[in-house]
């Protein structure tokens, strides 16, 4: 069986999920949150870095589309509904926390990242480093990078998941880029070109 | 600098360019290093993203257990949602009845005014009680104190008579319509909502 066909019979099986779950059954609903449990908290917590909070904001938005599941239809991509409202979540979720995450955004300084040009990042200094950057964008360019970076959507699937025009995902998509180069500095990028050389 | 490609790099990197502007990036990317350079800093910063692991969650199984216990029995949503459906498809319905009944009493009324003008309702006026006959209206005093005579008189009697019976009648029944179109408009903007893939009440 190839990738289409299987493809194919993933997304039969989800519609007859959706329908089962519809008409009430939760057995079918699990099921579609098996399926897509990973990927819901994977954004969440990229839009948060707190996995806690991702797991917390990932239930919610299970229950929420639980609770709204008659207002969603076939036709549309049921993981761009679900990343909507994981997205909607995430945020109310941030709001009440009052965006004070462990290990975030505090003692965050990321103007000038590097003390000097000699300056050598571990792995893990680094992955901090993009961790805060990434959490440090505005909340709207955090979310389309997220979907594009990471969840390897393409325009027209990150303006459906996120109810915005096409030109709005490319232009918060080149923002949130040229921020995160900003803040991260060209010497973190050419330090990584020279590590994989 | 104006013949960069800057803008389109991004699309360009990430695949959504196609036909003549994808051709336009690739020619000048050939030829330009500054616009080169540019993308693969694009192309270093996705790998420098790449860089961040996701924790390990719960097991899914384990996860969809745990949102299983806290989702709420399906029937009561189900039951509240037709109660609000039942109510909202009520509501011109109602705006309607209201229209044919305001309609109707006016209708009647004129109906019993011009029956009891030409004494066929002589038994039923006095069971009918006073009412707009004995009304005092203000163009008749007018009159009596010679303030106003003539056409003067008559025109402040019709404008009266407009202000009285056909502008209450008039006015209610523009408000019947601006509710129902504000209805229709409201039935509208949701059915567009969920067209674009709905949510989120919550």
């Amino acid at each position: 069986m190839d990738s289409l066909t299987a493809a194919r019979m993933t997304a039969i099986d989800e519609t007859e999920l959706v329908h089962r779950a519809k008409n009430g059954e939760r057995n079918a609903f699990s099921e579609l949150v098996c399926i897509h449990a990973q990927g819901v908290r994977n954004v969440i917590y990229r839009m948060c870095g707190d996995a806690q909070i991702a797991e917390d904001a990932a239930q919610e938005t299970f229950i929420q589309a639980w609770l709204h599941l008659s207002s969603y239809r076939p036709q549309t991509s049921l993981r761009n509904w679900l990343y909507r409202i994981a997205f909607n979540a995430a945020t109310d979720m941030l709001r009440k926390e009052q965006r004070i995450l462990p290990n975030a955004l505090e003692d965050l300084q990321l103007s000038d990242p590097l003390p000097g040009p000699e300056a050598v990042f571990s792995q893990e200094e680094r992955t901090t480093l993009v961790k805060k950057a990434i959490l440090s964008l505005p909340d709207a360019c955090r979310a389309v990078l997220v979907l594009r970076e990471y969840e390897e959507m393409s325009y027209h699937e990150i303006a459906e998941a996120l109810d915005i025009p096409l030109g709005t995902v490319m232009s918060r998509l080149n923002y949130a880029r040229k921020l995160l180069k900003e803040r991260l500095g060209r010497k973190l990028l050419i330090q990584m070109e020279v590590d994989h050389v | 600098m104006s013949n960069h490609v800057t803008e389109w790099l991004n699309a360009y990197f990430d695949g959504e360019l196609t036909g003549k502007r994808l051709h336009q990036v690739e020619d000048h990317l050939a030829e330009c290093e500054a616009c080169q350079a540019e993308l693969d800093s694009l192309q270093g910063l996705s790998e420098l993203l790449q860089e961040v692991p996701v924790p390990e969650f719960t097991a899914a199984e384990r996860f969809a257990a745990q949102v299983n216990l806290r989702i709420p029995h399906k029937r009561v949503v189900i039951s509240r949602k037709r109660i609000f459906e039942v109510g909202w498809w009520m509501i011109p319905v109602g705006l309607l009845a209201l229209w044919i009944f305001i309609g109707t009493a006016f209708a009647l009324g004129d109906i019993l005014a011009a029956a009891g003008n030409l004494g066929l309702l002589s038994g039923i006026s006095e069971w009918l009680g006073s009412g707009p006959a004995n009304a005092i209206y203000l163009s008749t005093t007018i009159g009596q104190m010679g303030l106003l005579s003539g056409n003067g008189l008559n025109w402040a009697e019709a404008a009266e008579t407009f202000t009285r019976i056909s502008l209450p009648q008039f006015i209610l029944q523009v408000s019947i319509a601006v509710l129902y179109l504000c209805w229709i408009a409201i039935w509208w903007a949701r059915h567009t909502h969920q067209g674009h893939g709905q949510l989120l009440e919550g």
